[in-house]
């Protein structure tokens, strides 16, 4: 990896054989991670990483001086530690901190295997990655040193103004979420209305009008007017993509000339640059939850459950997952893993609660009191012969090889019998520690059951936790329901790759929001102690309004939707026909921060070069209602208004908005106020 | 490209990254704070975008250990993330404060002031083991230097030492016993005992005993062989060990004391204190909270309210409260003196500071008070005048503390008008204790 500021240094010969076996196991495991390059760095070099966002040749931008500083600062306090960052790319490359620990160090490298998998897999990642010429790669740090080269030499060309480039990518960045992440980045250039000429050109050829007429009323003109009207977006078909629209109909604000004037070249081509950039990383913020969540549940897995660390290490580990999980306030690795475990086990348990419905005697209806859930637990303890590998189990396993047993891996086993046998060196690469690595010996489904969730202490009273309506659902179409004599046939046919079978769908196909979405629920929620809460005018205060999961999980969505930031999106070109652009804040209940938005606008203005118009409704209380809520100590009522904030390059103004507009931003759907009717009352 | 470029860039697109001390102290919001925690406003260089309102946003909340109940208060939202592996990609957490501890407020501070403050140990509180350079002649068995030990016995040996064959032959002249022998051998400083050369010459068989004539021919026949030579030729067998040798090596004793320091803050909260007073008072008071704690390694702090009475109140009241009452400054500083039998000077640094408009009932100063703060030692007494519409006509406490006490040494007394003056006025108290002549405004 090229690399000129960093002294990046290759792992150190200790961790290769953790390495390699890490990404050994996740693939027994059935992840598929991309293959990851791990470099060493120290502090210095992690903070830099950091500020650049896990790749080291961006363009230069006083951002990453700031987020470096930002970095350098919390690291001091001791708030920053990171452990390692990883990229997606394919390769991947991953650095790891010079100052962890082995166990640190072990725990970090399943935890980006993880990550690799994810980047791999995550459709919402292939959005970008399949980008058709590029093949299946991201190529990121291709695409980025490129970015960084074209944008330097930009700066550095003598006809261009340095501070004019600073100042293009300031106003980018401003408003670098306002994309269409839902849809790949070529697609979301796409207009849906077809303005080309030739396209109404050819329509009018259908209507078979004289060539006079065609002259004389649809002129050369008319055309170009027309074609220029459909470009404008329409108020019912407001544009995600605003960089985009800016990229192709903005223009540059001329103070000499005092009009706005065609953009350069070069002008568009970081506005597009920086715009693909958004796209690449957009992934990244709309599945951090999923992601972290991921990363965690396998590492803990591996680390944690097939004590990948060693025993000595294991201590140092859970030291480690403490830090990182125990931190205050909403933590996406928490919830994320929260989720997982919570998705694995209702999974699993569906599963389990299949096949006992099956069990002659069995029915819904009597489900609680028929089985006997400390038999069942006992029975969905992993084989002994699964559960418990060793050096001297091995001739046990040769057993169930022989057998055809689907959860032994049977070559390994042999090689494992003849390393210790002496008949293979321990040093060779075909040989097997089955001491060491005992989940060598297993395939996939071996180590499913080795690892079976509702085997595990802390989930013995899931499965008698199963809800009434949920069984009788699995009954309803259920056909063959007297398939088995006893409750042990039943178990002995459960598919223990259940739950890791599902999560694998689910980590390609959803985001955070889907995830959230589908998988949090009411057990989820009371189980996890998750509260919303508000702010009270009444008290100056934050307080917990619900625990109800519905509001807990609207409010969850509200910080993950659209990268829980307002949707903002393009309405008009040609606002008030005179080529102003007018935005929309897609409300949903949640108010904008006006002054931000103002200061945005400033920026938009330079993107655009005419006024721009910015449509947002703000809830407004009068004077008295305020008094009346004081006095009685609740929450004051407001009318919800629309207003327009207009900034033409030098001043900004505020107007009313008309009811059709205020209704085209309006989503009645969704109320994110989870604020009780007691505090209104 | 590089790191170095955008960190530049940084700083000069920036303005000064933070509202500096001055402006933070006189203007700044001062109830983002704690005791423990100073932060300050940060400049935002960073950029806008559009983002939702803080407040009409809310949050989830995860509970610890059972779910809270609706109406409960919540802290502050905190930044979502609980970050800190890589997921590379922009974070979304803006810090608006820039946070520091009171170690680095009072760094800052005393940057800013030019002060230098050192605080001054007082009470021990620790006996730290230092280098091991003190020796004893007792000790544990695992400090003894054995080194010490075996050059004394080696010392000891080779001075004790002597040439017993040389003593023997000499024994063996005719006419000298063992008497006169010693006598000779003792001039000669041969160390060898009287007992010794009785039992040798005992041993000698009787015809031997005449073997020389004389001294003289003694002395011509046979040499001494000095100790080095013996040793070399016989080899050490033993070194013998006294217990008058052994020497045990100890750590010095350091005493660690700890710098420890109690603050007592008064305040007036008569009916005359009204909003504009009461934060000039809060601006100045507080940030001397922070710089002490900073200084400090264990800061106990005392808030007292007074109007005609004093009462002890929590740091939360201490600046909001307001009473309708008179005024008797004397109350305050009972009570202060009563709190402070707990912190002796000799093991606890003390601060006093009082604050108020000057205001006092007839005569309390010159009677009362300046006795008390002359009775109650302390590094430093203060009394903050906050008088915004300037020296009203019967305030003069402050006035009269200054003249009887303002050459004291330990006593400042400042005005603050105006939020411009809090900084001045926290200059002059620091100052007049770092040694710095005291200015009266």
């Amino acid at each position: 990896m090229k690399d000129e500021r960093l002294d990046a240094r290759r792992i150190a010969a200790g961790l290769d054989e953790s390495v390699s076996e890490a990404a050994n196991l996740a693939r027994k495991l059935g992840l598929d991670p991309y293959p990851v390059n791990y470099w060493i760095v120290d502090h210095d070099e992690m903070n830099e990483l950091i500020a650049y966002s896990g790749f080291q040749d961006r363009y230069p931008h006083w951002r990453w001086g700031m987020a470096y500083d930002r970095q350098q600062k919390k690291d001091q306090f001791g708030m920053g530690k990171a452990f390692e960052i990883v990229n997606n790319d394919n390769p991947s490359h991953a650095f790891l901190q010079e100052s962890n620990t082995m166990a640190d160090q072990k725990a970090v490298i399943t935890h980006v295997e993880a990550h690799a998998d994810f980047f791999a897999n995550n459709s919402w990642f292939g959005l970008y990655s399949d980008r058709g010429s590029a093949g299946t790669d991201p190529d990121a740090a291709a695409m980025l040193e490129r970015h960084g080269e074209a944008i330097s030499r930009y700066m550095d060309d003598s006809d261009i103004e340095r501070t004019e480039v600073e100042r293009l990518i300031d106003a980018v960045l401003c408003i670098e979420d306002t994309i269409d992440q839902h849809r790949p980045l070529a697609a979301a250039d796409i207009d849906d209305e077809d303005h080309d000429i030739d396209d109404i050109t050819d329509k009018l050829d259908q209507l078979g009008l004289s060539e006079d007429v065609r002259q004389q009323v649809f002129d050369e003109e008319w055309l170009e007017d027309r074609a220029e009207a459909d470009e404008a977006a329409g108020i019912d078909d407001p544009r995600l993509d605003v960089i985009a629209f800016l990229r192709d109909h903005g223009k540059r604000f001329d103070p000499e000339a005092g009009k706005a004037v065609d953009r350069e070249e070069w002008e568009t081509d970081v506005i597009e640059r920086l715009r693909e950039e958004s796209y690449y990383f957009a992934a990244q913020k709309m599945t951090k939850v999923m992601n972290e969540g991921w990363a965690a549940y396998w590492e803990s897995l591996m680390m944690g459950d097939e004590r990948f660390a060693g025993t000595d290490e294991f201590i140092t580990y859970a030291d480690h997952q403490a830090r990182v999980l125990g931190s205050p306030g909403l933590n996406p690795y928490k919830l994320g893993k929260e989720l997982w475990d919570h998705l694995e086990n209702t999974t699993n348990r569906k599963e389990v609660a299949d096949k006992l419905l099956r069990v002659e005697g069995v029915t819904w209806r009597n489900f609680g009191d028929a089985v006997d859930f400390e038999t069942v637990a006992s029975l969905l303890a992993p084989d002994p012969t699964i559960g418990g590998i060793g050096t001297d189990r091995l001739d046990e396993l040769t057993e169930l090889a022989e057998e055809g047993d689907p959860r032994v891996d049977a070559d390994a086993v042999e090689r494992a019998i003849a390393t210790r046998d002496g008949e293979l060196d321990p040093e060779d690469p075909e040989a097997v520690d089955a001491d060491r690595y005992p989940w060598k010996l297993l395939t996939y489904e071996g180590l499913a059951e080795r690892h079976f969730s509702l085997a595990k202490r802390q989930n013995r009273g899931f499965l008698k936790g199963i809800d009434r309506s949920e069984l009788e659902q699995l009954a309803r179409y259920m056909f063959d329901d007297e398939k088995y004599a006893s409750v042990e046939e039943a178990i002995a046919d459960v598919d223990y790759t259940a739950g890791w079978d599902r999560m694998r769908e689910v980590r390609e196909s959803h985001n955070d929001v889907t995830f959230i979405d589908e998988f949090l629920t009411g057990e989820f929620v009371l189980h996890n102690n998750y509260f919303t809460y508000e702010y009270s005018h009444a008290g100056s205060e934050y307080r917990v309004a619900s625990t109800a999961a519905e509001d807990v999980k609207r409010k969850l969505l509200l910080q993950f939707t659209n990268f829980g930031k307002p949707s903002i999106a393009v309405y008009d070109g040609n606002f008030a026909n005179r080529g102003e652009l007018l935005l929309g804040h897609r409300y949903n209940g949640v108010a904008l921060d006006i002054g931000e938005a103002k200061d945005v606008l400033e920026r938009v203005f330079d993107l655009w070069g005419r006024p721009v118009n910015l449509m947002t409704i703000r809830t407004e209380y009068d004077d008295h209602e305020l008094e009346v809520a004081r006095r009685r100590g609740r929450e004051p009522e407001g009318t919800e208004v629309g207003v327009r904030l207009r900034y033409d390059g030098d001043q900004h103004a505020e107007f009313d908005l008309e009811p059709e507009l205020k209704n085209a931003i309006e989503a009645s759907e969704v109320d994110y106020d989870t604020k009780p009717d007691e505090w209104l009352a | 490209m590089g790191l170095r470029d955008d960190v530049d860039r940084f700083r000069e697109v920036g303005d000064q990254r933070r509202q500096d001390l001055e402006e933070f102290i006189s203007y700044g919001d001062l109830g983002g704070s704690r005791p423990d925690q100073v932060k300050i406003p940060v400049k935002i260089v960073d950029l806008p975008e559009f983002s939702y309102d803080k407040r009409s946003m809310g949050g989830v909340g995860q509970g610890q250990g059972g779910t809270p109940q609706p109406g409960q208060p919540v802290g502050p939202p905190q930044p979502g993330d609980g970050d800190e592996d890589g997921d590379p990609g922009e974070e979304g957490a803006d810090h608006e404060y820039y946070e520091m501890d009171p170690e680095e407020f009072a760094e800052e501070l005393d940057e800013e002031l030019g002060l230098d403050l050192e605080p001054k140990g007082k009470r021990v509180v620790e006996e730290v083991e230092g280098d091991f350079t003190d020796v004893t002649k007792v000790g544990p068995k695992g400090t003894l230097d054995f080194e010490e030990l075996f050059k004394r016995g080696l010392k000891r040996k080779l001075a004790m030492d002597f040439d017993e064959e040389y003593i023997r032959e000499a024994l063996k002249i005719e006419g000298k016993g063992p008497r006169a022998v010693f006598e000779w051998a003792r001039g000669q400083r041969i160390p060898v005992s009287f007992a010794w050369i009785e039992e040798a010459y005992n041993e000698i068989p009787a015809d031997e005993r005449t073997t020389w004539a004389s001294f003289e021919e003694f002395e011509e026949n046979v040499d001494q062989t000095h100790v080095g030579d013996r040793i070399r030729r016989d080899g050490l067998k033993e070194v013998p060990f006294r217990r008058e040798d052994e020497r045990y090596r100890h750590p010095e004793i350091i005493e660690k004391k700890e710098r420890n320091v109690v603050v007592i803050n008064i305040r007036d909260v008569s009916g005359s204190m009204r909003e504009q007073k009461r934060e000039l008072v809060e601006r100045t008071l507080t940030p001397l909270d922070w710089y002490l704690t900073g200084k400090y390694d264990n800061a106990e702090f005392h808030y007292i309210a007074h109007d005609a009475d004093a009462w002890e109140v929590d740091r939360q009241d201490f600046f909001g409260i307001r009473s309708g009452g008179g005024t008797r400054i004397s109350s305050a500083y009972e009570l202060a003196a009563e709190i402070l039998e707990e912190y002796p000077f000799s093991e606890w640094n003390r601060y006093v500071f009082a604050a108020g408009d000057s205001e006092n009932s007839s005569n309390d100063t010159k009677d009362r008070v300046v006795p008390l703060i002359q009775e109650i030692p302390a590094n430093l007494h203060a009394y903050v005048e906050t008088q915004p519409g300037g020296t009203a006509i019967n305030a003069t406490h402050a006035e009269e503390v200054e003249r009887a006490l303002g050459t004291a040494g330990n006593v400042a007394v400042t005005r603050v008008t105006r939020p411009d003056d809090v900084i001045e006025a926290i200059y002059e108290i620091l100052s007049t204790e770092d040694g710095a002549e005291s200015d009266s405004q």
